[in-house]
């Protein structure tokens, strides 16, 4: 189980210094909306031809590795694999091949293939955002992004203070179970054996030192920002001012670029 | 005579293989370890001495190399794993932050009960773990959570000893203890070792409790040994070990400061007793008065 939990890259920031990682972050959360909108308006493999190709290039910009952004898509396999085969049984059209009550269409292949592309290249764009910006950086980007709703009183600030925090202690809480476990498993507990009950009950001494260890450290956490009189987003200035660069116009014509080429090609009907 | 009980054969091991993030801990490791023998682990911060440790009893897996527990690899069978577990005793940094049980009795009874012992066997185990550090029985019903940092400490250190193990491994078992705490501990884990003959390998900062207690000591440094010998010989190379970050025991730097003022003493001088006779025997022994 601990190395179940070592693989999960969701969301985890890969440092590095290529143009993609310099972008200012609302700019790259303004690309994947971007992207997201022309990849729901991309009608035909033409146009999805052409989202591949898009997001081929900011891969290839930003250095990720391809394995890791392979490996991102994984836990969705089963999803992916049920859409692909239900889009390919229930599309009405030419038959291609029939047994039982189930028959394959033509277009159901195409629709099929289509669909699973789609979901594939959703989860690699949005998580190139999250490759690529840190945690931080994100919610810095977030919160100057949503200000406007502060003055419909939405507490902008504090959320994403809350969003911060969080993604800062995933990883901090993936390594103290990590810790965890194996002090109990030098124990002689044993975490993959016996049913689903046995399994649950094994759990015990691994949530008890982990719920009172993140206890504490919220404790810890909140007399720190209260020693450093953190009171809220109130007149409070940051470290990092956001600004937008050169590079960062040139993203975004970049990005309308793109997404007017994808409405000129769905207007054709590709 | 002296039997090997645990040999670490060209062991390596790298980090987040595969990653950006990868990174080689450890690195052609050969450490062969006697029966009943006692160790000191020292090194600098992220020398890689909690990733070594944590292959002794077959918690991480090496990247390259064996471990073998009496001759045996412990990653050739699941059993083998099984069985390495109750023979080599870990316990981890900061032991008290597992304790997870009701009541300290049970806590130190979490061990001897995951080998399926016999309610009166795992009674036994726990008594006798928890003579030996110290705790005692009337702390058996209280909650671990209200016990000090020092008992907590202790109740963690018997929940490993109660598995009996051949081979107790601890990382830090001092770190934020007082010295009266550490000397209290060091003692419990000494008559462990001298009652059981079990051998004892433990990581420290301190290198005079590395000094006073271990007759072998390991030194690592970036990852490999750097040193592996009596303490007489790693203390005699002390340029070295500062080259490391590391520092000689005061009292070695206390001999070197006198040979700078011309006041030679003869052999390798470390603890306070060594001190005293050798300056007792300079001053011709007549000045005990
Ligand atoms: N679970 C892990 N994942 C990735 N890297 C790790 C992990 N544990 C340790 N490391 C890295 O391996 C190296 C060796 O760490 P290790 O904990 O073995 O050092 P150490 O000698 O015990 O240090 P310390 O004296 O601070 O406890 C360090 O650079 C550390 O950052
Ligand atoms: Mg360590």
């Amino acid at each position: 189980m601990a190395a179940v939990l070592k693989d999960i890259t969701l969301g985890q920031y890969f440092p590095g210094n290529t143009v993609v990682h310099r972008l200012d972050p609302r700019t790259k959360i303004i690309m994947v909306v971007f992207y997201i909108i022309s990849l729901f308006s991309a009608k035909t493999y033409v146009s999805y031809c052409f989202m591949a190709i898009v997001l081929f290039t900011v891969i290839k910009l930003s250095k990720i590795p391809g394995k890791t952004l392979i490996k991102s898509v994984k836990p969705l396999v089963i999803f992916i694999g049920i859409t692909g085969v239900l889009n390919m049984f229930y599309t009405p059209g030419q038959e291609l091949l029939r047994f039982w009550i189930f028959k394959i269409t033509k277009e159901g292949i195409i629709k099929g293939i289509l669909m699973v592309s789609r979901i594939i290249m959703l989860v690699m764009g949005t998580f190139m955002l999250t490759y690529t910006t840190s945690p931080i950086m994100l919610t810095d980007g977030l919160e100057s992004l949503l200000a406007p709703l502060k003055v419909i009183k939405v507490p902008v600030h504090e959320l994403t203070m809350i969003m911060s925090i969080a993604l800062r202690f995933v990883p901090t809480l993936i390594e103290e179970t990590e810790k965890i476990m194996n002090a109990q498993k030098a124990r002689g507990a044993e975490f993959d054996t016996g049913g689903l009950i046995a399994k649950a009950k094994a759990l015990l001494p691994v949530l008890v030192p982990l719920f009172i260890s993140a206890f504490r450290r919220a404790d810890e956490l909140a007399v720190a920002m209260e020693s450093r009189c953190y009171h809220g987003g109130e007149g409070r200035t940051k470290l990092k001012r956001l600004k937008l660069m050169a590079r960062d116009y040139g993203a975004l014509c970049c990005g309308v670029l793109v997404m007017t080429t994808i409405f000129v090609l769905r207007s054709r009907g590709l | 005579m002296k039997e090997h009980i645990l040999q670490l054969e060209n062991l390596s091991h790298v980090y987040s293989q595969g990653t950006p993030f990868e990174l080689t801990a450890v690195k052609d490791i050969n450490i062969t370890i006697d029966k009943g023998e006692v160790i000191g682990i020292i090194g600098h911060t992220g020398s890689g001495k909690s990733t070594l440790i944590q292959h002794m009893n077959g918690l991480i897996k090496p990247t390259s190399g064996r471990v073998l527990l009496e001759g045996e690899d412990i990653f050739s069978s699941k059993e083998a794993t099984k069985r390495v577990r109750s023979r080599v005793g870990l316990v981890f940094q900061y032991p008290e932050y597992q304790l997870f049980e009701e009541t300290v009795y049970r806590d130190i009874a979490f061990g001897p009960k995951n080998l399926k012992l016999s309610e009166k066997q795992i009674d036994e185990r726990v008594r006798y773990a928890a003579r030996f550090v110290g705790i005692s029985e009337e702390l058996f019903e209280k909650s671990p959570f209200d016990l000090s940092g020092g008992q907590k400490r202790r109740v963690a250190i018997a929940g490993v000893i109660a598995m009996m193990p051949d081979v107790l491994v601890l990382d830090e078992p001092m770190a934020g203890l007082d010295p009266a705490g550490c000397r209290d501990i060091m003692n419990n884990l000494m008559s462990y070792h001298d009652e059981t003959g079990s051998a004892l390998i433990i990581v420290t900062h301190s290198m005079e409790t590395a000094g006073e207690f271990a007759k072998r000591m390991i030194v690592m440094n970036r990852g490999t040994v750097a040193m592996d010998g009596t303490p007489e010989e790693i203390f005699s190379r002390g340029r070295e070990l500062r080259q490391m970050g590391l520092n000689v025991p005061t009292m070695t730097m206390l001999k070197d400061a006198l040979s700078e003022r011309g006041i030679e003493l003869p052999g390798t001088i470390y603890t306070v007793e060594q001190m005293k006779k050798a300056l007792e025997e300079r001053m011709g022994g007549g000045s005990r008065a």
